[in-house]
């Protein structure tokens, strides 16, 4: 990963924040250039519930790269409030007690570090929602 | 349509002695040494990991040097895991479109040329490295969100989900190509080391180095042929599983199986991209082999193999058994089929078919391609 790369997209992956076509009424993310489902260009950038219910997880083994020293890692499949999902690293979890239908938010934590320079690298995670709405 | 005139393939295994370019060498000159040719208008070369693993560009040319047979151009297909697939079609419109008579298509990945977390990371770039890929997602681990899910949705037990392994391990024992060629039981691929839960390393395919090559004639080419290659239906999919209304629908391969109107009963033989035991099984279901949340269970009770209900797939033993050096994987399949309906193929055979495809995916269905073949 060279830093280029990450720091072009650190609006939608540090903030959270998705794309409304404003033809089709659906919401994305991340932001892409043309919404997925019509091809309209006539997108808004919108915040994103930061809550969600796991839909599905599952413990990676086969951990890429330098990331490797910290595997296993939780990853899971997120449907937010308003109905986006999204596919993201968990964290704060302990694996066995991991099950569908738990309700999950969206934190910020480290995903890695780029390999040459050493910057550490961030984004959004999920891991089991603490407290009240 | 185009014919498949010959076929050249080398072991999927851990070929630490040979190289890319070896490898491809050798499918390449099985598959012309026993046809009489003046020129080649066209080698294409299908890889999808050649330029990160031997740091080489313009490999098709390079390759095409070597074979001592007057090529008039040379290039590379890249589609990730579906490039196979993606050289069959270019091959057969550039035959269609009379740019070519005879094109020999060569598939050629190495999966074993480093250690394998650092072939993990570039094997995760199959999946959208704008999304998912973002995180340490690795090879199966969107597939294993999917492998959960449909275990959730139609209560199918892991242990049933098992049998489509053993299915395929029990076909790539006679498949001489095959990396594979050991039988395994559902209770081995329940306990194997996990890669990523639910998929364990019984339900992935292995790591592994290979390349397939096929001679393509046009109609006006005569002397001996194995098929008729008859179409190449194609298609896009969403970037990622979470953008799909429903993540276990594979909407591309459900495309190309409705244009190509799809009659399951049709199909004798089929090779199928089973990257993982979800894959093969979503892949039956998206192309009407099997309702939804059936497959695993019709698999169990051998549909799917010699003598059953169905198709035989994956005769080969799959992208589990017979492996999937990638980029390679496509040209295997075709292969295969071809040599199934010409009653050449080296394994277990379907009697007398006359019908066959081959389907190939990238990653969750980033792009679908179905190959249609007929028996001559």
């Amino acid at each position: 990963m060279v830093l280029p790369v990450w720091w072009r997209k650190r609006i939608p992956r540090y903030r959270f924040v998705g794309a409304l076509c404003k033809d089709c009424g659906r919401i994305h993310y991340p932001p892409r250039n043309a919404c997925p489902y019509c091809g309209s260009r006539n997108l808004e950038l919108v915040p994103l519930p930061r809550r969600g219910v796991l839909e599905s997880y599952s413990i990676v083994y086969s951990v890429p790269g330098d990331n490797r020293l910290n595997a296993p890692l939780p990853i899971g499949l997120v449907r937010l409030e308003n109905g986006v999902r999204v596919v993201a690293e968990l964290t704060d979890v302990v694996p066995e007690k991991l099950e569908k239908g738990i309700e999950v938010e969206a934190v910020i934590r480290r995903i890695g570090e780029d390999g040459e320079t050493g910057t550490i690298l961030y984004g959004v995670k999920f891991r089991p929602a603490l407290g009240r709405k | 349509m185009a014919y498949v005139t010959s076929v050249g393939l080398v072991r999927v295994d851990r070929n630490y002695y040979k190289s890319p370019r070896d490898l491809a060498f050798e499918a390449a000159s099985k598959a012309i040494e026993d046809v009489k040719l003046d020129t080649i208008d066209y080698v294409i070369v299908t890889s999808s990991l050649t330029y990160l693993q031997a740091s080489q560009f313009d490999l098709a040319a390079y390759i095409a040097r070597e074979l001592g047979v007057n090529v008039r151009s040379a290039f590379t297909v890249e589609a990730g895991e579906n490039s196979g697939l993606a050289g069959v079609e270019v091959a057969l419109n550039l035959i269609r479109s009379h740019a070519a008579e005879r094109i020999l298509l060569v598939g050629v990945d190495k999966l074993t040329e480093y250690i394998s977390n650092r072939t993990y990371k570039m094997i995760q770039a199959i999946y959208d490295t704008e999304s998912d890929a973002v995180y340490n997602v690795g090879h199966a681990g969107p597939m294993a969100l999917l492998m959960r899910l449909y275990m959730d949705r139609y209560g199918v037990d892991r242990e049933t989900l098992a049998h489509w392994p053993v299915m395929m391990h029990t076909h790539g024992k006679e498949n001489p190509y095959a990396m594979l060629r050991f039988k395994v039981t559902p209770d081995k691929v329940v306990n194997a080391m996990p890669i990523a839960e639910p998929i364990t390393l019984l339900d992935a395919y292995p790591l592994g180095d290979g390349a397939a090559a096929v001679l393509l004639s046009s109609e006006d080419q005569g002397g001996d042929h194995l098929a008729k290659l008859s179409e190449v239906y194609s298609s896009i999919g969403f970037q990622s599983i979470a953008l799909r209304d429903d993540p276990l629908s594979f909407e591309a391969v459900g495309q190309i199986a409705r244009e190509a109107g799809l009659n399951p009963e049709d199909i004798d033989v089929a090779e199928i991209h089973d990257s993982f035991t979800i894959t093969g099984i979503l892949l039956l279901e998206e192309l009407g082999f099997a309702p939804r949340g059936k497959a695993a269970e019709m698999v169990a009770e051998g549909a799917f193999t010699k003598g059953g209900s169905g198709p035989l797939v994956n005769a080969s033993g799959g992208l589990k058994a017979r492996g999937h050096p990638k980029g390679a994987t496509g040209v295997y399949m075709l292969a295969e089929v071809a040599m199934q309906l010409a009653g050449t193929f080296p394994g277990i055979r379907a009697d007398s078919p006359r019908k066959g495809i081959a389907v190939g995916v990238n990653a969750h269905g980033s792009s679908a391609r179905l190959a249609f073949l007929e028996a001559l």
